[in-house]
């Protein structure tokens, strides 16, 4: 009898790996665009900045792009001597060693677990509105908790189940939501040159485009909220590495998503601010959150359903992609032993790794109804405090880059540009917005709501009180189970950076 | 030719290891088992994890078969692929020139199959060789 085991070879191509051209111009666009949800980013917090920074919300916008440009170098060249592996908890720990590794794993799957549950909020909310329920009238917060529980719950057993939404619909649905911002913007713009808003319309004026015009703390709040609209958006970079040339279809597909992604951002903050004028913005201070569906409806008249419904998909879709990710990390702090195996456990049917899945709808589930409860604005909050930790992973991904490569970086300028001088100013750009919005949100007229929590504003005791849970797990499962910390930190393989080695990565099974 | 089987650790998939091991007895032909390892939803962070998890079911589900179709005398080939598992068993099936795939059935309602995407529904329509579907004991 024979008896072996051997990895089928016959499909050189392993399945975890887009092969090289087979990915067209428009598949790697709408990657680009999906990983960023604009439409959703946009309907979160196109309200709170505009309430923040006034007309300069097209700056902010542009300025906050900037350290994450920065930092999508860092993902870019991390991924490439560490295909697959990894995100933030696996790079930070070769990198750093197992303290900073864990911090950063907390990070990524917190903020994976925190925005699920406004993912859904702003799903249903959205949806609510497509059939003209105003989900904001008095009364109606329960209904609409009670329907973004259950959206998460089946969303969660759709990802346990494993049954995959159909790559073309989503992909179908990502160029609508786009569109569908594009024309918003467009229609809105049209309006206010012709003098036929409906509000009291503001020439466009390019001053708009400077991010430092209102200042001060409305500044770092603002550019907290920007890191969130763009947060995603390293995946599309990786897609370059689909090709050395950069001028063939995936490559130039990466930059066109950048530039659309860009320009829909600015020209939807450019339209808001104009169509409506500082004025009413600013009487209407307190709809901030459903600022973008007033707006609509009053620059889209009848057809404002087709915006709604397609913030409404794209805040849906969101939930399931970002489930998947955040139970992954789970699975992989546990296949280390940063995490009680439990969360390691695969459902011997679906073959998903069930139990991180569920303790992930858990915890934002949980989470979702608390903040709900609790804050005045629980939108806004949510996503402030998200930005926090979205900040601090970046930043210490971005320094993690510099670390695993610096053998490396004086090899030529290239390297030096990209690999370490770029990441590393644009960790220490997040981390100077961290630092002054913790000083910022220390005082709590700084916070939207300006609701004061033990004497400070709401988002910085929930970035806290996550660090606070997140050091004395790390702790209490460092005395309990102390294998994960034996790991060492290393540096970038030599043969892999130069190109003659390919990365360790999924070709095998260990066997 | 051969005989490939899907094979995970469900009561379904017992049942149906049963049966490719008469039909391999019973035609002197060598039994394939086929376990797929990548993980459904597709591509994402941390996949390797997920796939490397999937790897580590594949082995321990695997051995046992290869231990009980060892027992039976029937010459045994292991085939542990990096893709879904319907896609995986047609990879296999026409490597090995298969006579026919044997896959464990849940007893699903066809609509539920569809939705869940079921591996034997899969089979069934991408399939051009024969399918055996083997359903769990009551």
């Amino acid at each position: 009898m024979r008896r072996r085991y051997e990895i089928a070879t016959s499909q050189a191509e392993p399945a975890t790996e887009l092969k090289h051209g087979a990915i067209s111009f428009v598949d790697a666009l709408v990657i680009g665009l999906a990983a960023t949800s604009p439409a959703y980013s946009l309907a979160a917090v196109i309200g709170p900045i505009v309430a923040l920074v006034g007309v300069f919300a097209p700056g902010v916008l542009l300025a906050s792009f900037v350290p994450m440009a920065l930092i999508a170098s860092a993902f870019y060249y991390l991924n490439k001597v560490d295909q697959d592996c990894g995100t933030t908890f696996s790079w930070v720990t070769r990198a750093m060693g197992p303290w900073a590794g864990w911090l950063g794993g907390w990070a990524i799957t917190m903020t994976g677990v925190l925005v699920v549950g406004s993912l859904a909020d702003v799903g249903v909310k959205f949806a609510m509105l497509t059939f003209d329920i105003d989900p904001y009238a008095e009364g109606r917060q329960p209904l609409v908790i009670a329907l973004s529980l259950l959206l998460v719950l089946v969303l969660t057993a759709i990802c346990v189940v494993g049954t995959e939404a159909s790559a073309k619909l989503q992909n179908a649905l990502i160029v609508v939501q786009v569109g569908s911002l594009l024309v918003f913007a467009a229609v809105a713009i049209f309006r206010v040159i012709t003098d036929d808003s409906s509000l009291d319309a503001m020439n466009p004026s390019l001053s708009w485009m400077n991010p430092f015009g209102e200042g001060g703390a409305a500044l770092t709040g603002g550019l907290l909220l920007g890191v969130f609209a763009y947060w995603g958006w390293e995946s599309s970079v990786n897609l370059t590495e689909e090709t050395t040339d950069s001028a063939s279809a995936p490559g130039l597909a990466g930059v066109w998503s950048t530039f659309i992604l860009l320009v829909t951002y600015i020209s939807v903050a450019f339209a808001i601010v104009a169509y409506a004028g500082t004025a009413y913005l600013r009487d209407n201070k307190d709809e901030e959150e459903a600022i973008f569906a007033i707006l609509s409806t009053e620059v889209l008249g009848g057809w404002d359903w087709i915006l709604m419904l397609s913030v409404s998909t794209a805040a849906i879709a969101s939930t399931q992609t970002t489930i998947i990710p955040a139970s992954r990390t789970a699975l992989s702090m546990a296949r280390r032993h940063a995490l009680p195996s439990v969360f390691g456990t695969i459902h011997p049917r679906f073959r998903t790794p069930h139990v991180s899945t569920w303790a992930v709808a858990a915890i934002a589930g949980v989470w979702y109804v608390v903040v709900s409860l609790i804050s005045e604005n629980a939108l806004f909050d949510s996503l402030t405090a998200l930005s926090l930790l979205i900040a601090f992973y970046y930043a210490l991904t971005g320094i993690a880059c510099a670390v695993y490569y610096r053998r490396h970086l004086l090899d030529n300028a290239k390297n030096l540009i990209l690999i370490g001088i770029g990441p590393v100013v644009g960790s220490g750009l997040l981390g100077w917005l961290l630092v002054e919005s913790i000083g910022d949100q220390a005082d709590p007229e700084n916070s939207y709501s300006g609701q004061s929590w033990f004497g400070v504003g709401p988002p910085l005791v929930i970035g806290l009180f996550i660090f606070v849970v997140g050091i004395v797990l790390m702790v209490t499962w460092r005395i309990k189970d102390g294998r994960y910390w034996r790991e060492r930190p290393g540096v970038a393989d030599p043969a892999v950076v130069r190109g003659d080695k390919a990365p360790a990565g999924t070709k095998g099974v260990d066997r | 030719m051969s005989i490939v089987l899907g094979y995970d650790e469900s009561p379904g998939a017992k049942r149906a290891l049963t049966m490719a091991i008469t039909i391999a007895k019973t035609f002197d032909e060598p039994l394939v088992l086929v376990y797929g390892v990548a993980p459904p939803g597709g591509l994402g962070e941390e996949f390797t994890s997920h796939e490397a998890a999937l790897a580590e079911m594949a082995k321990s589900a695997l051995d046992h078969a290869v231990e009980e179709a060892s027992a039976a005398e029937v010459e045994t080939r292991v085939e542990v692929r990096p893709e879904k598992p319907a896609q995986a068993l047609l990879t296999s099936a026409d490597a090995h020139d298969a006579r026919v795939i044997v896959v464990g059935t849940w007893g699903e309602s066809p609509l539920r199959g569809a939705m869940l995407g079921s591996t034997p529904h899969k089979l069934l329509h991408l399939s051009s060789r024969p399918i055996l579907c083997v359903p769990a004991a009551e």
